[in-house]
């Protein structure tokens, strides 16, 4: 990467960092160039320390970075907390009076121009017209953005605020970060929830129930408004127990249904999950995770819940687990999701975090297609019947589906029971009944083992090691690849956007070509480097652990990559 | 009885159980509505109670324990057309789903909830339910009830329930009546039916209902609230049977929420132009 910005808005909740940061990316793409944003908040409404860090580059950025090139920090009191992270030869501003700044830091009258424009909450804009000289950006370039968020005297005062900082930055700063020219493609700004949302929606989600939980509130945001419009039905539930129950409901009647939560959310769902199991109604939950256990930390990342997702419930039942690595996944997979659990009548977990949660980036519109949706609902003559002309919502069949129709079928009654059942739905206490029906649902691991979304690998097929990870440290774990390439160090990148059923084969032949692995997990008992020997038998060398709460990024990776491999080295000898 | 409703599949209930005669009094109060078998739904929980469903030839959805309500509201929700019923516990309705039970009313969907108030816990062999009197001895309470009763029909009546009823399984023609009546209203609608367990509640027997229980006065007009929720905690000297409150013209869950209504969700397309105006809305162009 030629240019490789990262820049740091940072102040209190209710400063209006999101807003800055915001137009600092969309910028960034008007000129022609690609932007990573990653968000650090704490769990408060108002004050706290906030911050939302903006990376440009000019080829696509999928991972943040710590280092910040360019902070603005809103708040002078944050800054003992801020600095360390800032380059040596980086850019500092703050709301200071001009002798009160610390070493390397500038002193800006970002309230002062704020109400000069017309209001003291625009500090934000000012520090935002700021950065855009320090990029060498004209201001012009972000009237047309404003315009899309304000109007009138606001949009005004908006414009004004953006000159008052940028006539600052002139001469004191202007074009430190130079953003060249570049050729301006369309692209698509989405969050990885927007996606998740946005793929459900397009892969035929028509009911949709949740209780907010962060991180899976943005998803549920997104779905009730994005849904409607594409006759989706949302409901605030009262609780995740009635959500998911609410789900299975609509899911009974015939409708592709999603909820959203994290994971206290989720553990009050799972005995509706086995509901799912056992009544065969497909079903989606996407499960953002956040670090435990209990209610944790409610803001921050982590991958804690790899092995409960995929164990979640009582009783045995066949399930999908997904984890998506970046938003264009989450798209696809929220779509797949949807498809498959209607197409094996089974629930589905889309693993995300709040890393992957509210990453916002530039993607290709290509890559979000317009895929089809195939219902698998049987309707009129295509009811099966059996002798008596009754239908059998659990009919014995050779891979497990039974033919799905829904209440309101003319002729016939869909009979649904939580209890171990007989074909027609009805309870039953036979002993024999009840090894071919749960005979028929295993049945369905073959099929979906068989449309296993195979692990993506990236780098050498074979050499020294190879790193996995699943969902969101996928983008982290492919620059650390390339970081270490460049110093000499070969190593291959497994990201599994699958881990239920989990794709052993693939796994188990991808180990056994390298001299050592090691998986890369937001966890500390290192989940996946357990399923991985669960699953195939082999051992990997451990885990490259962090459940700080803060993501990875690709730098320090790469370095405690290399560490580990020299510490396997010297053990094997 | 041989109803178009009747099932053959094998009763659990123990002889003489209360259910039987509500069994009866459902399958009246679906035949006169005149709908068919697949018009209608009936959602249930998990108890003895719960398990009627599967006596009546219609469509069935028998949840978990506490939940048919979400699972019910989200399957009128989703084909508004749909007769939906709920016929479960007192356990499982105030108990377990008692937070389900408030926010349904809330929410005011046209379902119909019928409960079978036996103040006992049968399939679990015993214990109390929210409805058990204090004093009332237990299998996990030797020296008696020491919480105070949950009053289900003032509950409703507070929360604005526009259909509010009492019964008495014996009386299979009050309790059909009284169904076919709450399935009629437009709304949420409660029958709380009074329901003798012969195996484990000694105390609320058919013989202490039956000398308890009278009809709501002749001249109790069900629109006056304040006299229904009087009436509703009515239990220590007798205990009143009929509708207690009524009150139409609550608009519906179902005629308020922007999404619900034809046609229904399974039915609904996904058309590309609407995928691709979504995706569209957060194109940023020069
Ligand atoms: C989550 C959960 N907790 C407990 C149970 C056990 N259980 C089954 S039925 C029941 C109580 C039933 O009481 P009620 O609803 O009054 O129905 P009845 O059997 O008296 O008709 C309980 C506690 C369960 N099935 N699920
Ligand atoms: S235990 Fe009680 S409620 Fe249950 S079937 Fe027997 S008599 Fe009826």
């Amino acid at each position: 990467m030629g240019i490789d910005v990262n820049i740091r808005i940072a102040g209190g909740a209710g400063q209006g960092i999101h807003t800055a940061g915001n137009l600092v990316s969309r910028i960034a793409v008007s000129a022609g160039h690609h932007f990573h944003a990653t968000q650090d908040y704490m769990s408060r409404i108002r004050g706290g320390r906030n911050s939302y860090t903006v990376r440009v580059a000019d080829a696509p950025v999928r991972a943040g970075s710590e280092r910040a090139d360019i902070l603005l920090a809103l708040d002078p009191a944050h800054l003992p907390h801020l600095l360390p992270a800032v380059n040596p030869s980086g850019l500092a501003f703050s709301d200071l009076p001009p002798g009160d700044a610390p070493g390397g830091v500038l002193a800006v009258p970002l309230k002062e121009m704020a109400i000069s424009a017309g209001s003291p909450i625009l500090a934000n804009v000012v520090g935002a017209g700021i950065v855009l000289r320090v990029l060498g950006v004209p201001v012009e370039a972000a009237d047309r953005l404003l315009a899309l968020d304000f109007r009138g005297d606001f949009l005004e005062k908006n414009r004004k605020a953006i000159r008052l900082g940028a006539e600052w930055a002139e001469g004191r700063v202007s074009g430190r970060y130079p953003l060249p020219e570049a050729a301006f493609h369309p692209r698509l700004i989405v969050s990885g929830n927007e996606a998740l949302a946005m793929g459900a929606v397009a892969g035929g989600c028509k009911f949709a129930a949740g209780y907010p939980m962060t991180p899976g509130s943005g998803v549920l945001h997104g779905l009730s408004v994005d849904g409607p419009p594409l006759g989706l039905v949302f409901e605030q539930a009262e609780d995740e127990i009635a959500a998911l129950n609410m789900a299975i409901g609509a899911s009974y009647a015939g409708a592709r249904a999603m909820v959203a939560t994290s994971g206290g959310g989720f553990a009050l769902m799972v005995e509706a999950l086995s509901l799912a199991g056992m009544l065969e109604t497909p079903v989606v939950v996407v499960l953002g995770m956040r670090p435990g256990p209990a209610t944790g930390m409610p803001t921050r990342t982590g991958q804690e819940e790899l092995a409960f997702a995929i164990s979640a419930g009582h009783g045995e039942f066949p399930r999908l687990v997904l984890s998506p690595g970046s938003v264009e996944e989450a798209y696809a997979l929220a779509h797949h999701a949807m498809e498959s659990a209607e197409a094996h009548q089974v629930p589905c977990i889309l693993l995300s975090d709040q890393y992957l949660a509210d990453t916002v980036v530039d993607a290709d519109p290509d890559d979000f297609p317009v895929l089809p949706v195939r219902r698998r609902i049987v309707r009129g003559p295509d009811v099966p019947r059996n002798g008596e002309g009754r239908y059998l919502r659990y009919a014995l069949t050779d891979d497990g589906i039974s033919p799905m129709a829904v209440p309101g079928e003319a002729g016939i009654t869909v009979v649904a029971d939580s209890d171990e059942h007989a074909e027609d739905g009805h309870i039953t206490e036979d002993h024999a009944s009840r090894i071919r029906t749960v005979e028929k649902r295993a049945r369905k691991e073959a099929g979906l083992a068989a449309e296993t979304l195979p692990p993506l690998l990236s780098g050498p097929p074979d050499g020294e090691a190879v790193l996995f990870g699943f969902g969101s440290t996928k983008g982290v774990i492919a620059e650390a690849r390339e970081i270490l390439a460049r110093d000499g160090v070969r190593v291959a990148a497994v990201h599994l956007r699958q881990v239920w059923p989990f794709p052993s084969e693939q796994i188990d032949a991808i180990v056994s070509r390298y001299g050592t692995a090691f998986t890369v997990e937001n966890n500390r008992n290192g989940q996946l480097a357990r399923l991985i020997r669960a699953e195939t038998g082999r051992r990997v060398a451990g885990t490259v652990a962090r459940f700080d709460g803060l993501p990875f990024t690709p730098e320090s990776l790469a370095g405690e990559v290399k560490e580990r491999i020299w510490a396997e080295r010297s053990t094997r000898r | 009885m041989g109803g178009t409703f009747d099932t053959a599949v094998e009763n659990a209930w123990c002889p003489g159980c209360g259910n039987f005669p509500i069994l009866s009094a459902v399958k009246k109060a679906l035949e006169s509505t005149g709908k068919a078998r697949h018009e209608i739904v009936l959602v249930s929980g998990i108890g003895q109670a719960a398990k009627l469903p599967h006596h009546v030839d219609v469509n069935v959805f028998n949840g978990l324990h506490g939940r048919a309500l979400p699972a019910a509201l989200a399957i009128k929700m989703a084909s508004p057309r749909l007769t939906v019923v709920v016929t479960s516990g007192d356990g499982d309705i105030y108990g377990e789903g008692g937070n389900h039970f408030i926010h349904a009313i809330r929410r005011n969907p046209d379902i119909a909830l019928f409960v079978h108030d036996n103040q006992v816990y049968g399939l679990t062999k015993g214990q109390p339910s929210p409805t058990s009197d204090i004093g009332w001895t237990g299998s996990l309470q030797a020296t008696g009830v020491i919480s105070g009763p949950f009053p289900p029909l003032a509950v409703a009546i507070a929360l604005g329930c526009g259909f509010v009823a009492r019964s008495l399984a014996q009386d299979v023609e009050l309790t059909a009546e009284l169904m076919r009546q709450a399935i009629a209203h437009r709304g949420f609608a409660l029958v709380d039916i009074l329901q003798p367990c012969v195996t484990f509640n000694r105390k609320n027997t058919y013989q202490w209902y039956g000398k308890m229980a009278y009809r709501v006065p002749e001249d109790h007009d069900p629109s006056d609230r304040r006299k229904a929720f009087e009436l509703s905690l009515s239990w220590d000297e007798r205990i009143p049977v009929g509708v207690l409150y009524r009150k139409e013209g609550r608009p519906t869950f179902e005629e308020v929420h922007p999404g619900v209504g034809d046609p229904p969700l399974h039915a609904r397309d996904t058309p590309g132009e609407a995928v691709l105006a979504m995706i569209r809305k957060r194109l940023l162009s020069p």
